[in-house]
């Protein structure tokens, strides 16, 4: 089985807006352990209703792992939630 | 009844994703792309396969496949949990893109659908359904992402078009006309005829008929009279010949849930925890359409019954004399009928019938205690849909979230 790890990390986040099918892009974030992750490629964004509330989800690679960052769009703060798909 | 093909110009197109589930899974996780992927309902290797990928299938994995069988054919094939809210996405989008085209759109499921282009405006039937066909294949990639593949078929009727979109997986566009009907169905088995399973395929067999070819020059009376002996028959011999015969809006007529035990070894207090659970989200759905119900019905199936597979089903119904809404009389009527399921219970089914609109429901003797009741189920479910499902529900169910998940809706797009 492939390893994912979960979590709940509050991370720091560059992210680019401009007009397009894709208004919003996170560029790079780095994690609590000061790491940073500069991210290669976006897979998929969309979006889920966390009762009333939106939340953005990223799913996105550094080309090493797959990670799924989390923008919460009322609060207006950004959490990792996943890391996977580490292949040596 | 037509006993010629239909010559009229296919206006009829099925987009059908292939190997959703794992292909939205490779386009969001970008590393999972070209290996071989399955998404499965729980990160267990006893847990059925739901969807596998291209890589997959061609290795041998097919849906149904314990997670633990299929790894033994292919050993360095990933398991991903299902994630529904993806897919969701990804279906309004695609259905997004086919409302651009025609008012008349269809999903039949969440992975696929029609459009019919019989009453779209002429200027975008003018530009030709090939060039729309592939005009909504590069919209899913610049729209959705560059790993999302879709089939596409033309046709005259729904029948023929999903037909035509299984002929070249997984990137295919296929059109079938009166002109290449024979010749389609000349490579084709029965089994690939979409409604043709083993149970009709017997059927057809026992009169001779072992191909589609056999199937389409079958007169009507043979279907109708020695085949099938109804009037399906007849349908049949239309639909083959590419007249249109599936045309019908189908009405909800239950509403239910079907859960598999995270454990055997659950008590039955567990269990009745887990039912439940299935009945808040069973009333949170029907009434979500404005719906009450009369009947309701409660299976399972059981295990080790010592082989005899006859006797490993047990379900009990009950029709009530007035119309029903609440999860507590929902609850309430399952567990009296749950209590007489057998031991050794594996899954639970439960679906409410005998449905009718709220609004319709009979002047009660009980009146200002129904209103009573529907003012507090009214009021939770302003609160779960403000704030999510599940966060006002009975505290029987407090423990049991983690376990009784939604999973992907297969069938039914209506909770999308």
């Amino acid at each position: 089985m492939n390893d994912e790890l979960f979590m709940n990390e509050r991370v720091d986040v560059v992210a680019k807006f401009s007009s397009g099918l894709n208004p919003l892009e996170p560029v790079k974030f780095r994690r609590a352990s000061g790491r940073e992750i500069t991210v290669k490629e976006i897979g998929l964004r969309h979006p889920t209703m966390q009762g009333k509330r939106m939340v953005h989800v990223f799913d996105v690679t550094d080309g090493a792992a797959d990670y799924r960052l989390e923008l919460d769009s009322e609060r207006l703060v950004w959490h990792l939630t996943r890391e996977g798909d580490r292949w040596v | 009844m037509n006993d010629k093909y239909n010559t009229a110009t296919p206006l009829v197109m099925h987009i059908d994703l292939n190997s959703c589930f794992a292909t939205v899974e490779q386009q969001a996780r970008v590393r999972l792309r070209g290996k071989p992927v399955v998404v499965v309902n729980r990160r267990t290797d006893m847990t059925m396969i739901v969807t596998a990928s291209y890589e997959a299938k061609a290795m041998g994995v097919k849906l149904g496949m314990r997670l633990r069988d299929a790894k033994l054919l292919c050993p360095e094939l990933v398991g991903v949990e299902s994630d529904p809210a993806k897919y969701k996405y990804v279906y309004h989008k695609l259905l997004d893109i086919m409302n651009d085209y025609s008012a008349h759109v269809t999903m039949k499921s969440i992975d696929e659908g029609v459009i019919d282009f019989g009453e779209a405006p002429v200027a975008i039937v003018e530009r030709g359904l090939e060039n729309i066909g592939r005009e909504i294949k590069q919209r899913l990639r610049d729209e959705i992402g560059i790993a999302m593949r879709c089939n596409v078929g033309i046709a005259t009727n729904r029948f023929l078009a999903k037909m035509a979109a299984s002929l070249h997986k997984p990137d295919g566009l296929d059109i079938i006309t009166d002109e290449n009907l024979r010749e389609v169905y000349s490579t084709l088995k029965l089994q690939d005829l979409t409604g043709i399973a083993g149970r009709n395929e017997h059927r057809l067999n026992a009169i001779g008929i072992m191909t589609p070819l056999q199937f389409l020059d079958a007169s009507p009376q043979v279907l109708h009279d020695m085949v099938f002996q109804s009037i399906n028959g007849d349908y049949w011999h239309q639909r083959l010949r590419g007249w249109e015969v599936d045309d019908v809006e189908t009405t909800v007529k239950r509403v239910g849930r079907q859960y598999v035990l995270d454990s055997f070894t659950l008590s039955f207090d567990e269990i009745l925890q887990r039912l439940h659970h299935l009945c808040e989200s069973v009333g949170w759905r029907m009434r979500k359409q404005g719906l009450s119900a009369r009947g309701i019905y409660v299976g399972t199936r059981t295990f080790n019954m010592e082989g005899d597979k006859r006797r490993n089903y047990w379900h009990a119904s009950y029709v009530s004399m007035s119309p029903f809404f609440s999860d507590g009389t929902i609850y309430s009527l399952a567990r009296h009928l749950f209590v007489n399921a057998p031991p050794n219970i594996r899954d639970i089914n439960i679906h409410v019938y005998l449905l009718q609109e709220t609004e319709e429901t009979q002047v009660s003797l009980f009146a200002d205690q129904i209103a009573r009741e529907r003012s507090v189920v009214d009021a939770i479910d302003e609160l779960n849909d403000r704030y999510g499902e599940h966060t006002i529900h009975s505290a029987d169910t407090t423990k049991t979230s983690p376990f009784v998940k939604t999973k992907i809706p297969f069938g039914s797009t209506r909770y999308l």
